[in-house]
């Protein structure tokens, strides 16, 4: 039984898992905060698809006899050609690539042959080898892809050779830039090492936004090598985000701020445990940041938990600080290091448990069921009386520290984003 | 170079200038194909349905997404009134939605005879 909102995606996964005729009733949606009397007349009425009443189909489903189809076993082969079947002319071609769904719907290059082998020529690796797999999210299938593959797709958006170890990496590290909710999710890209000034990326003035040829076509080839590479993006199938996300078109990615780092904060990488000549991407997953208008008449530490009362205890947090800011906690209240940062935040940073247990949806669908598992800390802080503390993020080391902006004033922003994964950049030159 | 020339090969010129865009636009191209490779199904047979449902159990699966369970029991209440033969058993998932229960699993193969999972978003 799925609800009408979802009817497309438990149809499609069912074929997908090998069992397409599988009995689905759906009932109207949303069952979310609907009152009881309501819930149950939608269950006394019809199935807005079949119009049939859906506890005869909820019977039919469990009695009816099997057809042959229903019993079927084997193998669904499903090859994808190299080329695409038809060639045509260039706006044809391109209005093709937009109606079959595999572009953002922005322009895109055509990857011709000739373009395809020019980008292949940015890496040493072989067409032919696998690089990875990557799903719209873990229930979802996994598809493969080869190095050509992702030329492929760095040519759509526009690459150069030089950018594409870097979208290499992003293709490694099999995490889709859209990943799969109905809440709308982001993914952040932050870029740390000597790759910074060899794709002459922009870490100062309006890093974040649309000034750098690298900055933007690198995270945009992501969503587009999601969208191709894994079947990420259908809407309705393989994505389910109610309002969409507008950091999806290129996923926030930008190079951290390293030159401005004074002594003891390390570059993002560093703290990874790469080297500081290495080249690294680093990706985060959250949904959004906030401007945080703080006064510059007090401390500024003592200000950033009041800024981060916006999160949610599900989520992790990261500061987008910029330079200016950083100098500032460093020179006149004594944080030498990103760390030393990060954990005052995390002892400062608190909600009550009463808060905690009723207040977000995450943590009652995704948390407290842990906890009565007896996953701890959570299996303790359900026991704890309403007021009592517990932090609002729930590990020091989900708390993130990223140096970025031009100087020239001391803003930042807090944004409810955690590190998933870093992926070297080096192993696909 | 005569006057014949010099009007021939700017003639040339301009044919050049305004064919080659027309031109270019209409050549066809032939472009690689974007998408991955998807995995094969493996076709898996449904199992066999039930004759009756009198004296039979059926496991009403909650998998722990809000609002499910009063979907469920709702649904075990109008089913127990239309089919009081059956036992309807509501079951709430261990853990998230994402994580499996293989001794529900086992205690409904033993025990029960048919199953309704869903989500009531």
């Amino acid at each position: 039984m799925v609800t009408t909102a979802f009817r497309e995606l438990a149809t499609s996964y069912a074929y997908k898992k090998g069992m397409p005729n599988i009995r689905l009733t759906f009932v109207p949606h949303p069952i979310t905060g609907m009152p009881t009397d309501v819930v149950r007349g939608y269950l006394q009425g019809n199935n807005p698809v079949t119009g049939k009443p859906i506890l005869d189909e909820i019977v039919a489903g469990l009695t009816q006899p099997l057809t042959a189809e229903d019993q079927a076993t084997g193998l669904v082969e499903r090859p994808i050609p190299r080329l695409v079947s038809v060639s045509d002319t260039e706006e044809k071609l391109v209005q093709l690539f937009h109606d079959n769904g595999w572009t953002d719907g922005l322009p895109i290059v055509l990857p011709t042959e000739e373009r395809v082998a020019a980008m292949l020529k940015g890496t040493s690796h072989k067409p032919d080898e696998l690089v990875g797999s990557m799903q719209p999210s873990s229930p979802h299938e996994a598809w493969s892809y080869t190095v050509e593959k992702v030329a492929v797709n760095a040519v759509m958006a526009g690459a150069r050779p030089e950018h594409f170890p870097t979208i290499l990496a992003l293709a490694a590290s099999g995490v889709t830039s859209l990943f799969t909710s109905t809440t709308s999710f982001a993914r952040m890209g932050v870029i740390n090492g000597p790759i910074q000034k060899e794709l002459n990326m922009n870490a100062g003035i309006g890093a974040l936004g649309p000034f750098n040829q690298a900055n933007s076509i690198i995270g945009r080839a992501w969503t587009l090598l999601s969208m191709n590479l894994s079947g990420s993006g259908r809407i309705g199938q393989t994505y389910m985000g109610s309002q969409g996300n507008n950091f999806n078109y290129n996923n926030l990615l930008f190079p951290e701020n390293e030159a401005q780092l004074p002594a003891g904060w390390n570059p993002l990488h560093v703290q990874q445990g790469y080297k500081p000549e290495e080249s690294v991407i680093s990706i985060f997953t959250g949904w959004g940041f906030i401007h945080a208008d703080q006064s510059f008449s007090k401390d500024f530490h003592t200000q950033i938990p009041h800024w981060l009362q916006f999160i949610s205890p599900f989520s992790s947090a990261t500061l987008l600080l910029d330079p200016t800011i950083i100098k500032q906690l460093k020179t006149y209240e004594g944080f030498d290091s990103k760390e030393q940062l990060r954990d005052w935040i995390f002892d400062n940073t608190k909600l009550t448990a009463k808060e905690w247990r009723e207040d977000y949806y995450s943590v009652q669908n995704f948390v407290l069921p842990v906890g009565r598992k007896g996953d701890e800390p959570y299996a303790s802080w359900m026991k704890l009386p309403d007021d009592a503390m517990v932090p609002r993020i729930s590990r020091a080391s989900r708390i993130t520290i990223i140096s970025v902006g031009g100087e020239t004033n001391l803003f930042w922003q807090p944004g409810d984003f955690g590190l998933t994964t870093s992926v070297s950049i080096d192993k696909w030159r | 170079m005569n006057r014949n020339n010099w009007l021939f090969t700017g003639l040339w010129v301009l044919t050049l200038l305004m064919a080659s865009p027309t031109q270019a636009a209409e050549q066809k191209l032939t472009v690689l194909n974007p998408l991955g490779q998807p995995p094969a199904i493996t076709k898996v047979p449904m199992a066999p349905r039930l004759d009756t449902l009198a004296g039979k159990t059926i496991y009403i699966v909650d998998i722990g997404f809000t609002d499910t369970h009063r979907l469920f029991t709702e649904m075990q209440s109008l089913l127990g009134v239309r089919y009081p033969d059956t036992k309807w058993e509501v079951r709430t998932k261990i853990g998230t939605y994402f994580e499996d229960d293989p001794k529900l699993w086992a205690e409904i193969k033993a025990q029960g005879h048919g199953m309704i999972i869903g989500v009531g978003h």
